[in-house]
This record gives structure tokens, sequence and C-alpha cells, in this order.
């Protein structure tokens, strides 16, 4: 035993939820998570997404109780009930409806999952883990998912994000030669689902958000170059996860919701100072100009 | 021999499901042509344009586009906060030439650039898009359809909003591209503009002439394009267009 200074009483503090090894799990799962989280959390803010997300994530509910239910892998039925959400909302999409549609097949996703869970299965005491994730629960295959879910994104951000870029700039352009931009909008929500579908162990099918929109709207407001918003976006999931899975630890708050109170944390801060900040900057030049 | 014209139209009925927005539409752009698209809200003009592009096929009659058409669109407010530079908007127009799997490179970066160097914004290249006033967004989207190597712009409407200084200087860049070798096709309401360029073109619903302004702009056209009744303002401060006639019982 060393001496016990306060810089030492300091790292312990912050270090030491971290050498339980199901702690180093949630952390490996969440830093994972931040690639496909925060990449896509830019894309998803460009083109209007972010409902759309939070929605995804949530209806996959029913897709949960079903595996649950009947002994199957729950990332599968997870990402069954992903897509058809995804498929029966694009049609939605395309007329302009968007927002009221994805609300409509929300509600019904939802109240199927209740449905199935209170009255078919009798799930109880596992709906709670199904909604709000449990980061301390992960294993390697969730971690298999999160990384597949990662190199998916960059991918796909690598080779085709230049089109999501330009069709969320002018929807009205059109290349009648190139390939529909329909086609490209449809890998974004696929994968959308699919990251959402990964990240259900961390934060469960309510918290969704707080991965893949929080993050990257804290993040716009320091940036102006999409480049920047990603890398930036990126590095905050990790952080806001760790601090996340930090104070779980520390308050037997679920995870889940520990990183989604930090990220809104995180936003309100930065928010408070982008106001706050250039109001002193003119209140310092009229000082200046008086002096 | 005369140049082969850049768009031709015959007979031509353009509108959604099958129900036609604009029918009789016959013209022709030739290179370097500056038509002004003339017509009331709701006359056409903008499905005329979508026609164009290729985005709407015609519902009758031939539409003969021979070269690239770029649009010109309106600034939405949407993408006065999207994170790109008037360079990345530029360069956009390059996409099109490009495999699906490639983004713009040093090359097509390089001829943005050049295009907005051409369009009178070299100096502004890395400014964001949402920061230029609406003259120079107008340019940079023009540079855009210089850097798609299309051979006719497509404008709609595009000096509402905009300041004198800017309009002007937004007319005589249009004025270039025509001299270039472009045809332009220019939506808008400005009647004094209108005269100013080669043609006129006048829809509502029905295409009403067209032809040179100082030939084809009588009252009575202009009677018919904004169906409603033109009188003449007293103290000679112009004309104004009355709406069309209540029924009075």
């Amino acid at each position: 035993m060393g001496p016990t200074t306060p810089a030492r009483i300091w790292t312990n503090l912050l270090l030491e939820p971290f050498q339980l090894p199901f702690v180093q799990r949630g952390l490996i799962e969440v830093l994972i998570l931040a690639v496909p989280a925060g990449l896509l959390g830019t894309w998803i803010v460009l083109r209007g997404l972010a409902f759309f997300s939070h929605a995804v994530g949530t209806a996959t509910f029913p897709g949960l109780v079903l595996a649950d239910g009947l002994g199957f892998a729950a990332p599968l039925g997870a990402f069954a009930a992903a897509v058809l959400f995804a498929a029966g909302t694009s049609a939605g999409r395309r007329r302009g409806g968007q927002d009221a549609v994805v609300a409509l097949v929300l509600v019904g996703c939802l109240a199927t999952g209740v449905i199935l869970a209170s009255d078919v299965f009798g799930s109880g005491a596992e709906i709670e883990t199904l909604l709000f994730g449990s980061l301390l629960l992960v294993d390697g295959g969730d971690q298999a998912l999160a990384a597949a879910a990662a190199v998916a994104t960059l991918l796909a951000s690598a080779l085709i994000g230049q089109h999501w870029l330009r069709a969320g700039f002018d929807p009205t352009f059109s290349d009648p030669a190139g390939p529909s931009p329909r086609i490209f909008d449809a890998v974004l929500l696929g994968l959308v689902a699919l990251s959402a579908v990964a990240a259900l162990s961390a934060v469960g099918a309510l918290l969704v958000a707080a991965l893949f929109v929080l993050p990257a709207i804290t993040a716009r407001l320091l940036t102006e170059r999409l480049l920047s918003w990603q890398l930036l976006s990126v590095a905050l999931v990790a952080l806001e996860g760790t601090a996340g899975l930090w104070l779980s630890v520390k308050t037997d708050a679920p995870p889940g919701a520990a990183i989604a109170c930090v990220a809104g944390a995180a936003f309100a801060v930065v928010g408070a100072v982008r106001i706050w900040a250039p109001r002193r900057a003119t209140i310092a030049a009229g000082v200046t100009d008086a002096g | 021999m005369p140049a082969e014209p850049l768009i031709q139209a015959d007979g031509l009925a353009v509108g959604y499901d099958r129900e036609p927005v604009i029918s009789g539409v016959a013209f022709s752009l030739e290179p370097g042509e500056r038509m002004a698209l003339l017509g009331p809200n709701g006359g056409g003009k903008t499905t005329l344009l979508r026609a164009l592009l290729g985005e709407l096929r015609p519902l009758a009659g031939e539409l003969r586009v021979g070269s690239r058409c770029a649009s010109v669109p309106q600034t939405e407010r949407s993408q006065l906060d999207f994170p790109v530079s008037a360079l990345d908007v530029a360069a956009m127009g390059a996409l099109s030439a490009l495999p699906w799997w490639r983004r713009p490179g040093r090359h097509e970066r390089e001829r943005a650039r050049e295009a907005l160097g051409r369009v009178g914004l070299g100096e502004l290249a890395g400014e964001t898009f949402g920061r230029l006033s609406g003259g120079q967004r107008q340019r940079v989207l023009i540079a855009r359809g210089l850097v798609q190597d299309a051979r006719v712009l497509l404008l709609d409407e595009p000096f509402s909003g905009l300041d004198r200084p800017s309009a002007e200087g937004l007319e005589a860049l249009l004025e270039t591209v025509a001299a270039e070798g472009c045809g332009v096709m220019i939506a808008t309401h400005d009647l004094e503009q209108a005269r100013r360029w080669d043609s006129v073109l006048c829809l509502n619903r029905n295409q009403i002439a067209v032809g040179p302004a100082e030939q084809v702009l009588d009252l009575e056209v202009l009677e018919a394009t904004y169906g409603g009744a033109i009188v003449e303002l007293p103290g000679g401060a112009g004309r104004a267009i009355l709406p069309p006639h209540h029924h009075h019982h």
C-alpha cells in the first residue's frame, strides 16, 4: 500500500470501477459502438432522421420479446423487427408524410411488443433489460455485432457518404444517368437499423437516441465542417459512454440511463456556452470600445 | 450551318399521375440563348423545368434534350445549416461523372475551384455555404452546374430576394455564361428583365407564346399569361396586373 495522496485518491475513484471484468467488457462495447453511433449520428442529424433512429430502436421491442419468448438470438429478432420497420416507413418517407408514418408504425410495434410480453409470453422481469439495456451484461457476441456495425458504417460512409451529403443538401437534385438516390438512402436506413440493434445491449430499445443523436447535435455546435464533426461525434460518444458507465457503477443506475443523462448534460453545457460565449465577446468588445 | 438546338419540345404535355399540368409546349433553346420563363404561380414553370431535368416524363408530345441540364434551385432554409463549403457544393457537380463509389478527388476539386473562379467566387471557396449572401449562393450553384459540364442552366426565380447590386451581378454572369455557348432558361416574374434577354416563353397551363420579347410581349399575351387584366398605373408608375374578374351577383 502506497501513501494516500489526494492524487492517488482521485485516481482510485476514477479508475477503480474499470478494474472489474464485466465493466471492462462494457467499456469495450461502448468504445466500439462509438464508431457507428458517432458517424451515423452526423448523417442522422443531416438527413433529418433523429425521430426515425429513436423509433427504429423502440420498434425492435416486439422482436426482442419474441426472441426471448421463443428462445432464439435476441439480435436476430431485433434486426428483423428493425428492417421491417425501416421498410414500412420508407414508403411513407417518399410520399412526404415521414414523421406521421414513423409514429404510426412505432405505436403498432410497441403495442405488439407489450401484448406479446404481457399476454403471450409473460416476460416479466426481462422487460426492463429489453427496454433499457444492460451494458454490464454484454458478451463477446454483442461486441462482435457492434464491430460489424462499425465496419459496415465506416465502409458505407467512405464509399457513398458523398451521395448522402448531396441528397441531403439538395433533395431536388436528380441525375437520370446515375444510380437512384433511393438506393443510397435505403442503405443509410439499413445501417441505422443495424447499428441501433447493435446498441440495444448497451442502452436498450428506448434510449438509442442517447448514443446516436445527442452526441452528434452536441458536436455540431462546435464545428462547421463534416469531417471534424464526424471525428468529434465519435470521440464524444466514446467519452460520454465511458463517463456514463462509470456513473452507472458508482450510483447503481442502469448504464443506458446514466449515459443518456451524461449526454444530455453535455449538450446542455455546450449549448449554454454557445449562447453565452458570443454575448460575452460582444460585451468585451463594447468595453474595449468604451475604453 | 446553324448549331443543333440544346432543347427541342413539340406538343409537349407534362404532369403528375397522368394528369397534365402543362400542355401544348413547343419551343427550342439554342446555344447562347437566354430564355425567360414567364407565368403565374401554379402556371407550370417548375413542372416544365422538372421535365427538362428528366425528373418527369412527357405525357404527350416530344422532348429532345441534347445535352446535360443543370438546375440552379433557390436555397432552402435547411441548406443554410449544412456543414459544407462553397467548394464542397461546387464539387458535388462532379459526382455525376464519377463511379458511384468515388468521392470528388483532387482533380474534381481543382475543377470546382476553377468554376468558382469563373463565377467570381475564387476567394470564397472555403467559406461555409450558409454564410454566403443570396447572390453568392446562386453563383455557387451555377458553378456546380459548370462542374457538371452542363450546357443548359435552368434557374428557378434566381433573383427573388436579391438586392439590386447582387441581381445585376448575377444577370451579368448569366450573360457571360450564355456568351460561352450555354443555353440559359430563367423562371422569373420580372418583365423588364425578361425584355433584356433573347426570348420569352409564356406559360399558363398552356403555352401562350414564345419568341423574342419585343415581338411576343403585348398586352393580350400578358393578360392570357397572368389570367388577369393589365392596367396602366396612374402617374406613369408602370403597369400592374389585376386578378381575374370576380362575378358579382
